[in-house]
Order: structure tokens, then sequence, then C-alpha cells
């Protein structure tokens, strides 16, 4: 009963909230009643059995509380201006389906993309603040002022549901998948903290753009981007070893990738590329496919990957696709030449870890050895993540020998 | 009652955990390593799970900081690392404990040899009565 009872509760609480907060507005004060909703439902539901409606009942259950709540406050402040608005005949609907307008809700312009992130896994995922505290590896008490200091400012914005207009409705749902992909990212970088949570945070980006997806399928970004969250998680088992160390894709056990997941990714990209406009998150996507469909490293498709990372350059130009497209180059002109492309990034202010750990790669390609090991050991000396520093030092130490 | 722990260390490279660095934790006899580092492990397992454990990290390199020193009436920037000393900030623990006593009893854990470990109490209002 008990997890039945979650896989209910996880999927209607933003529906739950929606509706309430489509009827109501009070963000904060939905929010509780919907809380206070669960509650009587674990009371009730493991003696009573499932309701036939569970979420007509939790709508039920949050409105009468939500009513009560809002009118001891309204007393006690002596405000009675609108409290005929709040009669509880006037139940909201529960057959609308309202989790879409809480997440462009969440993904509010006032908000920075760290509050947006939150407040979608509180409000549209259903996690608890505990839970979303864990996956960031930040205290609950700072998750906990961070989601009230965001719910907060979209009540002094005036942020409704359904405030969303045809013209606004792009951006909003590209910063909603920008949100989901955050989420995914974090999910899958992460190696500390992921392990203590029930509900990986990739799971839970998946099933959220899943969501997205089914309610914009003509949205070729959204399909591309869940495309690529497939793609992506399918190699989860082959990428870090018993350790928790990092295996490079050359060396990954393509045995244990997913494969009905790599079919399904391929599928949504391959349906989504001639459909509509290209972007970023569909040719990063066709990317992946093309890894996942290669049998091994060395029969990867390198010609197409470097034309998708030319394409990809083009249109969301960035350090990180450049040196992709150079690894690239590498397989298709030979390590030289990709060397080249990564000439004019050196010069450039930036440090991080990752240019000088792709040019350690490629000058080990062209039999530089001696250069190769100097650039592994300051990527090492520049990496943050501990996993990689580890595998830069071994790569640096077996050059040695 | 609330401390950091700090663990100022000198890996050759830069690494963590800085014992596989440090020569001097190198050369101590394999057994007795993975006994350290069983006992390290278990005691962090204990204080996450008793909330003891309230943030920690491991640092960069120290030359990879970088520092902010007022200079001619503006802040001016420079490239770390902050200190010429041998060893340098590798990393730190915020715990809240019942007391003085396991404060000592989880620094003396941290401890190991090559490096230095500093308990250090955080000032909390009141605290000087304690």
């Amino acid at each position: 009963m008990d997890t039945r009872l979650e896989d209910v509760w996880r999927r209607e609480s933003p529906h739950v909230l929606g509706a309430l907060v489509r009827r109501y507005g009070h963000f904060d004060a939905c929010e509780d009643a919907v809380q206070e909703a669960l509650l009587s439902a674990a009371l009730h539901w493991p003696r009573e059995g499932l309701p036939a409606n569970p979420r007509g009942w939790l709508v039920r259950a949050a409105s009468r509380r939500l009513v009560d709540a809002l009118r001891s406050d309204r007393a006690r402040l002596d405000r009675e201006t609108t409290a005929n608005r709040l009669a509880p005949s006037e139940a909201p609907a529960t057959d609308s389906d309202d989790s879409l307008h809480v997440l462009l809700l969440c993904c509010h312009p006032s908000l920075t993309p760290a509050s947006q992130v939150a407040l979608t896994l509180r409000a549209v995922g259903g996690l608890t603040t505990e839970q979303i505290a864990a996956a960031f590896l930040v205290p609950v008490a700072t998750m906990g002022q961070r989601i009230s200091r965001a719910k907060a400012r979209l009540q002094a914005a005036g942020a409704r549901l359904g405030d969303v207009t045809r013209a606004d409705l792009p951006a909003r749902v590209e910063s909603a998948r920008q949100v989901l992909y955050l989420v995914f990212n974090e999910g899958y970088a992460a190696t500390g903290g992921s392990d203590l949570l029930d509900v990986p945070l990739t799971a839970e980006a998946i099933r959220l753009t899943r969501e997205l997806h089914r309610r914009l399928p003509s949205d070729t970004e959204t399909a591309g981007l869940l495309a690529l969250m497939l793609l992506t998680e399918a190699r989860r088992a082959a990428r870090a070893d018993d350790r928790g160390d990092l295996v490079p894709l050359a060396d990954q056990d393509r045995g244990r990738w997913d494969r009905p997941l790599i079919a399904e990714g391929v599928r949504l990209v391959e349906a989504a590329l001639p459909a509509g406009p290209v972007g970023p998150f569909q040719l990063q996507a066709a990317i992946a496919a093309v890894h996942g469909e290669a049998a091994a490293y060395a029969d990867t498709d390198w010609p197409q990957i470097a034309e998708l990372y030319r394409m990809l350059d083009a249109i969301a130009p960035s350090r990180v696709v450049t040196m992709n497209r150079a690894v690239a180059v590498a397989m298709t002109d030979g390590p030289e030449a990709a060397l080249a492309m990564l000439d004019p990034l050196l010069r450039e202010p930036v440090r991080g870890h990752r240019l000088q750990a792709v040019r350690a790669h490629l000058l080990e390609q062209a039999g530089r050895a001696t250069e190769a090991r100097a650039a592994f050991r300051e990527a090492a000396r520049l990496a943050t993540s501990t996993p990689e520093q580890r595998y830069l030092h071994r790569k640096a130490a077996a050059l040695a020998d | 009652m609330k401390y950091v722990i700090l663990i100022h260390s000198n890996p050759q490279p830069w690494g963590h955990p800085t014992g596989d660095y440090i020569a001097e934790h190198q050369a101590l006899p394999a057994a007795q390593r993975e006994r350290l580092n069983a006992e390290f492990e278990r005691l962090l397992t204990e204080m996450s799970a008793n909330g003891e454990l309230v943030a920690a990290e491991a640092l960069a390199d120290p030359s990879t900081a970088t520092l902010y020193r007022w200079s001619g009436g503006e802040p001016l920037a420079t490239d770390g690392p902050y200190s010429e000393s041998k060893e340098h900030l590798a990393g730190f623990f915020l715990i809240d404990v019942s007391g003085p006593e396991r404060a000592q009893e989880i620094a003396t854990a941290f401890s190991g040899p090559g490096e230095t470990v500093e308990l250090r109490p955080a000032m909390w209002p009141g605290g000087e009565e304690h």
C-alpha cells in the first residue's frame, strides 16, 4: 500500500496543486493544503482502500483545508472582502490536467534558474524539501529557504496560473526545457549524493520531460530533449567502474548499455529532426544516437558526428561544442587537425580542466607523450570533481611508464 | 556546538583523497592504510546518518585560487596560492556535535600522516559560557 500510495501521490500532486492554485491563487497556502490532504489520505486510504477517483478525493480534501485556512486567516486579519469567493460548494474542477501549467508557473522569468529547478521538483515532481536538498547536497534549511523565497517572489510578481499568453508560451516552454535539462544534468553529473536518493534526479527529469512531450507532441525541441536524456541515461551503467571512477565513452562496455532506451531515443530524434526547426537539443540527441547505434567505439560514424557538431557549433557556439567537434575531427582527419581547432581556445583567459583534458587525449593520439603527460597533469590540477581528477592522474601516470 | 575541521595538506600531485597522494601515508603498511580508511568511512557514514555532518568539501589545487586584495582604493585580483607555506587548505568539514569531547574524537579520527588537522570552534551567541 505504501508504495502504491506514494505512486498515486507523486502522479496526482501537481494536478491537485494546479487545480487549487488555478481556482484560489495563494500558491504557498495551496501547497500547505495539498500536503495536509496527503496526510489525510495516508490515514484514510490504507484503512478504506484507494478511492475510485484519487485526484478528486485529494482536490476535495485539499480545498476544504485551504478554505478553512484562508477563512481563519481572514477572520484573524478581519478582512472579509473576498470571503464570498471562497464558497466550498464551488470546488475546482478535478478532470483537467494542470501539471503543465504548474511547470510553466515554476519557470516564471522572475526566478533564478536554481529557484526554478527547486520549485519545479517540489511542485511538479512532488519531491520533499529533504529529497531536493539531498539531491543538491545542500542542508535542508538552505533548500527550504530557497523554495520559500521563490514562492514569495512569485507572489510579489503577481504570477498566477494560466497567465501565460500564447505569445509568452514559446519562451516559457524553452525555460521549462532548460530547467528539466539542469535537473537531468545535476542527477547525471552527481557522483556523491545520488545514491542516497530513492528517486534519482535523472528519472524525475525524464518523467517530467515525457509529460511535457506528451502535452506538446509537435514541439520538436522537447522531443529532442527527451531523446537526449534517454540516450544519455542508457549509458549510465557503463559510465562508472566499481570504485565510482569515470569510464570514458571509448572504454565503456557497450553490453551494459540499455538497448530499449537507445531504441526509443533514436525513434524520437528521427521523428523530430525532419518535422520542424532543428535546435540544439535535437542535434545533441542525434549525436548521442549515432554513438548509441555503434556496436563498438571503432565502428562509430565519425564523419556524421563531425558534421552534426559543425551544425551545432553554427547554431549554438560554445567552447564545449568546439572541443567535442575537435574530438570527432581527430577521428576523421587526425589528431593534428583537431589540435589546430583548439588553438584559439587556448588563447582565451578561461580556466577549466576540460580543454586541457581534451588536448591531452589528442596529444596522446598524436604520439606526443611528454606534452600529453604535462596536459593530463595540468587538467588534473584544474579539475574540481574528485573522480575526474583521479582519472586524469591515472592517465598521466600511465604515460610516465 | 558547531566546529569546522580544516585539513591542511600537501598532496603531490594535488588530489583527493589526499592520503592517496601523500608519501608518508603511502609508506604505511597496506593493512594499516586499509584500517584507517575503513575507520574514516565508517565515521563519515555515522555522522551523515546522525546529522553531525553539516557540510564538507574537497578543495581544488590552491594554485587555481583567485585572491582579491585591496590596492590603491580598489580590489585587485591575482592568481593563487594564498600562502607560500608547504601545506595548504585541502578541504573542510562543518560539524554540529554535542560537545568538545565528540569534536575532538572526530578530529582525531580524521588525522593522518603528513597532514595537519585543525579543529576550530565556531562563534555563537553565548558560546563563551560553555
